[in-house]
């Protein structure tokens, strides 16, 4: 018996302001999987979480979610997608718990549901203190923690993460790649974009990148000692020295 | 199911913000010394107006002039209050946010029209309390402010639908309001020229906001100036649920 992956992307494109920021990007996710996806600035990761969140349409090729077409049918993100995007974006007027709630009942929750589902996820991201407190006036660090429980408060089935520890302090970063591998455990796949190789080498099983809008690529991730292999991969591809 | 949780979270987000509170209690106040002033000059004339036999009453001198200056403020308004609904949110990023949620942009429009329209309606309830207290003392003609508070309402439906448009046309709140507030005015008065050349009755006629309100203010409910307001609404917020979907291609 073959499993189908959660995420199946094959062939996908993008053209942004005139040139071409995402070219024919194949992969697949299964369920459980974590997959770090690194580049260097402006080789189009953002565009292809994006494309991937359903906040872009691809020009060209497929992403089947769960079996089902996501770009015919971008409402699949509803229960099975969960995204935080780079800059952690909020309405600054209203509270976290609003937030929360919102995003739950957004997913299509039911109130109570919602409440559950809120408590839940405060307590699990530490965010007790902060729930009646205006998302305007968080920090960056508690700003960029309340984008992630909005992007996990439905509890999804595929999880995308971009630039997940920005503006978060080594307690934190090592609590959300704690969170992170607990929800694999759990059955989700997580995909994370960073810049830090040493979170990928923490967290991911798989690891691919992207240059200059192509997946140069993507294999099992190594846990040698400082993922100087990984390392070495990277600057390879950056610098153009492998082909 | 959705529609309703984005129409609450906007309404939220209207109850909390300054601005709906500030541009509320300034509108409220300039239109109850308005209402004040019309009630005292009504009150004066009344001997005058005792010796005309079919003279207007309360309701034509004080109840529809109080709509028609809240109808005039509604043209600043409304710009001011729709520009942040979808311009905003695409600036600040939670517009993606929200389309990564799955709500197709028809929710998304409708959610947020009908928490402005909310809004609008209690702004509007607000006003309307003052000629109903007095009316209900007094001798007031009923239907006709009925058609007039009909009509008040209809062109802020249409004021909020076209915000939305133009909300939904542009990433900058500031220009959003602008072309709200141009457009409005530009349906407003559409036939100004072929009235200043002394034409009337034609298609600019029929096309002007002006024409269709008119009616209602003094007290004619016709179908065509009903169907007029219900093709402005649906014309304008068809419009800003297109530019919505073509996010997802144009960014």
């Amino acid at each position: 018996m073959t499993t189908v992956p959660l995420l199946n992307v094959a062939g996908m494109s993008r053209r942004r302001s005139g040139r071409i920021a995402v070219e024919a990007v194949s992969f697949f996710l299964n369920r459980g999987e974590v997959l770090g996806l690194l580049g260097v600035n402006g080789a189009g990761k953002s565009t292809t979480l994006s494309m991937l969140a359903g906040a872009l349409r691809p020009d060209a090729g497929t992403i089947k979610l769960d079996g089902g077409d996501f770009v015919a049918r971008p409402g699949l993100a509803r229960r099975l997608l969960g995204w935080l995007p780079e800059s952690a974006p909020v309405w600054p007027e209203l509270t976290v718990d609003e937030h929360l709630l919102a995003f739950s009942r957004l997913r299509g929750a039911s109130a109570a549901d919602a409440r559950r589902a809120t408590d839940g996820i405060v307590g699990r991201l530490d965010l007790g203190d902060l729930r009646r407190r205006l998302a305007g006036v968080l920090s960056q660090g508690q700003r960029q923690r309340l984008g992630l429980a909005c992007a996990l408060v439905h509890d999804p089935a595929l999880i995308i993460l971009d630039e997940p520890a920005n503006a978060l302090d080594p307690v934190q970063v090592g609590e959300l790649r704690r969170l992170i591998r607990e929800r694999a455990a759990a059955g989700a796949a997580v995909i994370l974009s960073t810049h830090v190789l040493a979170e990928v080498v923490a967290v991911c099983d798989r690891v691919a990148i992207l240059h200059e809008g192509r997946l140069r690529h993507d294999a099992p991730c190594r846990h040698d000692a400082g993922g100087e292999s990984l390392e070495a991969t990277f600057f390879a591809i950056a610098t153009g020295a492998s082909a | 199911m959705s529609t309703s949780a984005v129409m609450r979270l906007e309404w939220r987000r209207l109850w909390v913000r300054p601005l709906a509170w500030a541009l509320a209690a300034l509108t409220i106040a300039w239109l109850a010394w308005t209402f004040v002033l019309g009630l005292g000059q009504f009150l004066g004339e009344q001997v005058k107006l005792a010796a005309v036999a079919d003279a207007p009453g309360f309701t034509d001198l004080v109840a529809i002039p109080l709509l028609a200056e809240l109808a005039r403020l509604a043209f600043l308004v409304v710009p001011l209050m729709t520009m942040t609904q979808l311009a905003g949110e695409r600036r600040a990023g939670t517009l993606a946010l929200l389309a990564s949620t799955g709500l197709a942009p028809w929710r998304i429009v409708i959610g947020k029209y009908v928490a402005v329209l909310a809004w609008l309606a209690l702004w509007l309830l607000a006003a309307l309390a003052m000629p109903l207290v007095v009316g209900v003392e007094s001798t007031a003609d009923w239907g006709k402010l009925a058609a007039a508070t009909l009509g008040t309402a209809l062109l802020l439906a249409t004021l909020a639908a076209i915000g939305m448009a133009c909300s939904a046309a542009t990433g900058f709140p500031a220009i959003a309001a602008a072309l709200a507030l141009i457009v409005s005015l530009a349906l407003w008065s559409v036939d100004r020229g072929a009235r200043a050349a002394g034409v009337s009755g034609g298609f600019l006629d029929w096309l002007s906001m002006a024409t269709h309100l008119q009616n209602l203010m003094r007290g004619l409910v016709v179908s065509t100036d009903l169907v007029w307001f219900a093709l402005a609404i649906g014309l304008s917020l068809t419009l800003a649920v297109r530019r919505l979907g073509a996010d997802r291609e144009r960014q």
